[in-house]
């Protein structure tokens, strides 16, 4: 029987619906309920490719806006414009209609055109400026190198080497100083003035030297500032040269040249007068130009700042339209009656809510066509969905880690809630460490809102696990206490059972051994103080906590096994509890029961008269030597053993034959009274009962594509879900081919699997002790060597010295003692969880539910990260 | 004071408190969560304090030591 309401013992019941909803409100309703997040949507169109489904025009459209989005968002980094962030636990954003999705797409494309036309024209402008910024220079730097060349026509005149030029006009030129101006264009040299990139300096130089044959004069000053590039923004390091030659032809061959190594040959003319008036004029523009520049970048950052307001809120909206789209792509559109047929699972609990939704959505849009919601019944295996709470969420991520679990078997994250921190804090126990822990997770719950948003990973690790900190924290408190360990010291929390036995002439260094008292009092509460810093402080701790990890596994596993009678009960597979629980249960407790037995019953006899049995060996010899005892623990002890190694050794062929053969008695009984299984696989009564459909043909395909027949081409995502289902029913499923040697296969593999797991799995919780043990050395040696030799100094550096060294002990004590080995703790503590626990079980089996809803849609982006506060 | 039947004192008290997590842990859904895990607590520190309860009971060694002061040992 379902219980009253879905608890998170077991997933939820789930229905498989169909709904029937009007066109028009195809996105409202979709919309509705993807706030709701409760319908996870199957693939109706699964032969169609993407490209052919009905809605992929509007997702097209909304891809543009996003890019659009986007587009904005890099010019707003790039001129360092911040983003309003939006907080979805603060904003709420109603659900958009069409028509402001509509303005919203429409004003981002305005927008874009704008704000793309204002950077084009800042663009333009800007290479104006590196322009006539290059020219000025030019201008600058050429004026130099003229009044300087004025002052050496000779050396010109010699290197141009110009064998016809008269010998006497070279005389002339020094006496007509004041001349010189003209001189150039008498001399018939011209020049050629520009810019060029640094680094193309010397392959330029060589390649007029080549070119030229050396017929070239050539001048260059660095420009001291760099010169920004307006097509990278990069600043470029530029050199002025000038370069004086004679001959029209070589002049224009240097200006080819010039371009075709990327330099910028500007106009500077020879007289000084006129460079002067450039110089103005240069001048004059290029202030303009500046102005002007200006004002467009103040646009542009107006411009971008307005949208800086409200992109978070646009990207999001979008996203959910999008997703939308994406979903209402799912559902078979039938063209002639104007309907969306949609079908989904969805928990049967939540059914009414759907449905209000549903009529809600339909009123408001004043349809008179109502939304049909149908439950559909299917042999499909429904998905796993296991509700949770802000508790125990990271509960069950940590079992969802390991698999899903089959629908509505026992919760594993269940026992794990306390078992998982128990199992670490045995390993973890130090009451000071702990009290750390604990405050930090304390800590972290307290401040739970603003350190929500943190982003930085790995604290968000911890942070999103800070409950399990918490529990893991409260119980090494206790293991804490129990082992009476702080930082490796003691606490005199109570008298103790012991008394040192001193003699009378007691000098220091003898050995002094305590004795029990006589009153029959024992220390009430963790480890007797008086052990501590003993010579045999650890063989008694190692004896007391390999044992303890033995009795812990065994009542950890013997719980844990306990499950899959519930498990067998709730699935009424009365052959598993005979033919797998019970069998098993007696097999484990005939041995690992009866040597935790043993164990408890050791400790609570006196062995002062006679001596003590080793309980290791009485197991092993219980093995070998069946019948034989090396010291006896009780009388009548060999006939025990050898009872319940037969006991035990029964189970074995129970465990094996059961199971296999029983059922297949009931499949044989089954078939001798007629009944035949339906077909191999399953069959969903879908869309296929329906006539009106037969209009319909695509969609009638479409509904076959997602059944898996094995002789029909079916689209890989419909095939992925379709094996999850398969593969939840497993061999229990309904009217499904029963083949013995299967079964028998299925389980030899198990029963053999049991029995040595039995065996392993108990030696595994060894580690419990291991890890512990390791533990408490570590810290006792961290003291030993901080804290330990700065407590015997003594004085004013004593003090220091004192000071200094708690920062040492302090510091390591929280990265190697309680982040280091706490993850140690932790990463054993979860083997425990899965492997010994969750194999006595759970079956995961199943598949996770996944409904639609925005808030994963929105979570689960990580493009959408950088938009949310 | 304590002794070997505190055992059964502290079973009685950890059968109380975990009659008292069954009965008293609050309705609605998360009842089961409630329980289960209460009771799984109370059991498991109960056990591991019997645990090492018995242990002590009747020692097998005696701790010994030789580095005790003067001063300590006449408490």
């Amino acid at each position: 029987m379902a219980p009253a309401r879905d608890t998170p013992f077991r997933s939820a019941d789930m229905s498989m619906v169909q709904l029937y909803i009007s066109n028009e409100i195809g996105r409202e309703v979709v919309n509705a309920l993807g706030e709701l997040g409760l319908v996870q949507f199957r693939d109706l169109n699964g032969d169609l490719s993407a490209f052919q489904r009905a809605f992929t025009q509007d997702i097209r459209r909304l891809d543009n806006v996003e890019r659009q989005l986007r587009y904005f968002h890099s010019q707003m980094e790039k001129s360092g414009i911040p983003l309003r962030k939006l907080d979805l636990d603060v904003d709420t954003l109603a659900p958009p209609t069409t028509t402001e999705i509509d303005e919203l797409a429409d004003r981002s494309q305005s927008l874009e055109l704008r704000v793309s036309s204002l950077n084009e024209s800042y663009e333009t402008l800007k290479k104006r400026e590196v322009e006539l910024t290059e020219w000025r220079w030019v201008l600058r730097e050429a004026g130099g190198f003229f009044d300087r060349a004025h002052s050496n026509v000779d050396e010109i005149r010699a290197s141009s080497d110009n064998d016809d030029a008269p010998l006497l006009q070279d005389v002339e030129q020094h006496t007509t100083a004041p001349e010189v101006e003209r001189s150039f264009s008498g001399m018939n040299i011209g020049f050629v003035a520009g810019v060029i990139a640094r680094d193309r300096v010397a392959a330029f130089e060589r390649i007029l030297w080549r070119t030229l044959r050396g017929n070239l004069y050539m001048n260059q000053s660095e420009i001291p500032e760099p010169l920004v590039d307006p097509t990278n923004n990069e600043p470029v390091q530029k050199n002025v040269f000038v370069i004086f030659a004679h001959g029209k032809g070589i002049l224009a061959k240097i200006r080819k040249i010039s371009e075709s190594m990327g330099a910028e040959v500007y106009n500077v003319d020879e007289n000084s007068d006129l460079r002067r008036d450039q110089v103005h004029e240069v001048n004059a523009r290029l202030n303009d130009v500046q102005n002007v520049l200006r004002n467009t970048q103040a646009t542009l950052e107006a411009e971008l700042t307005q949208i800086s307001q409200s992109l978070a809120a646009w990207m999001v909206l979008i996203n959910k339209e999008k997703a939308v789209y994406n979903t209402l792509n799912l559902f078979s559109y039938d063209r002639a009656r104007r309907t969306l047929i949609a079908e989904g699972w969805c928990p049967t609990h939540d059914l009414p809510l759907i449905r209000s939704t549903l009529q809600d959505v339909t009123n408001r849009a004043g349809l008179s066509v109502p939304s049909i919601i149908n439950v559909i019944h299917t042999n499909k295996t429904p998905p796993t969905y296991l509700k949770t709470n802000k508790f125990t969420e990271a509960f069950q991520t940590i079992v969802n880690a390991y698999g899903t679990a089959t629908y509505q078997e026992v919760n594993p994250a269940i026992p794990v809630i306390v078992t998982f921190p128990f199992l670490f804090a045995v390993m973890f126990g130090d009451f000071g460490h702990a009290c750390i822990m604990l405050s930090a997770a304390l800590a972290m719950i307290y401040w739970e809102k603003p350190l929500k948003k943190v982003s930085f990973e790995l604290f968000a690790m911890i942070y999103y696990g800070r409950y399990i900190a918490l529990v893991m924290a409260v119980f090494s408190v206790y293991t804490g206490l129990i082992y009476n360990d702080v930082f490796s010291k003691s606490m005199t929390l109570f008298k103790s059972q012991w008394e040192w036995q001193v003699p009378a002439d007691y000098h220091p260094g003898q050995t002094v051994v305590g004795k029990l008292n006589d009153q029959g009092y024992r220390y009430p509460f963790g480890l007797d103080w008086r052990w501590h810093g003993t010579e045999n402080d650890l063989l008694f701790s190692n004896s007391y906590k390999m044992k303890m990890s033995i009795i812990l596994g065994w009542a950890h596993m013997t719980y844990s096994l306990c499950f899959s009678y519930i498990n067998a009960r709730h699935f009424k597979r009365n052959v598993d509890i005979w033919g797998n629980f019970v069998p098993g249960m007696i097999f484990f407790q005939a041995i690992f029961g009866y040597l935790v037995v043993c164990i408890i019953y050791k400790w609570t006899q006196d062995w002062k008269t006679s001596q003590p049995p080793g309980l290791l060996n009485m197991l092993i010899y219980m093995f070998l030597q069946p019948g034989t005892l090396d010291v006896q623990l009780y009388p009548g002890q060999q006939y025990v053993q050898v009872a319940l190694l037969l006991l035990a050794f029964v189970q074995v062929p129970i465990l094996l034959f059961l199971k296999p053969f029983w059922l297949r008695w009931e499949h044989n009984r089954a078939r001798a009274q007629g009944y035949r299984g339906i077909g191999e696989r399953s069959r969903v009564s879908a869309l296929d009962g329906d006539d009106e459909d037969e209009s319909a043909g695509g969609n009638g395909h479409a509904v076959d594509g997602s059944r898996p027949s094995e002789d029909e081409g079916v689209p890989m995502i419909t095939q992925a879900l379709d094996d999850g289902d398969d593969e939840g029913s497993g061999e229990h499923g309904h009217g499904e081919e029963f083949e013995f040697g299967e079964v028998m296969i299925h389980q030899v593999i198990h029963t053999i699997e049991f029995c040595l797991n039995c065996v392993s799995h108990t030696a595994s919780y060894l580690r419990l002790w291991a890890l512990s043990l390791a533990h408490q050395q570590l810290s006792a040696v961290l003291w030993s060597m901080t804290l330990a030799p700065a407590l015997k100094m003594t004085g004013i550096s004593g003090a220091i010295f004192l000071v200094v060294m708690f920062y040492v002990f302090f510091v390591l004590s929280c990265i190697i003692l309680i982040i280091m080995e706490g993850v140690s703790a932790m990463l054993h503590s979860l083997r425990l969880a899965w492997v010994e626990s969750f194999s006595k079980f759970a079956e995961f089996g199943g598949w996770p539910f996944a409904p639609f809803s925005f808030g994963t849609v929105l979570e689960e982006s990580e493009e959408l990260k950088e938009y949310m506060g | 004071m304590a002794n070997g039947w505190s055992v059964f004192v502290g079973l009685f008290v950890i059968v109380a408190m975990c009659a008292a997590a069954w009965f008293l842990s609050p309705k609605g859904e998360n009842q089961v969560l409630w329980r289960s895990s209460l009771i799984l607590s109370f059991v498991s520190c109960y056990l591991m304090w019997a645990i090492t309860f018995l242990a002590q009971l009747n020692p097998l060694i005696e701790p010994r030591r030789s580095d005790l002061r003067k001063e300590f040992i006449h408490h």
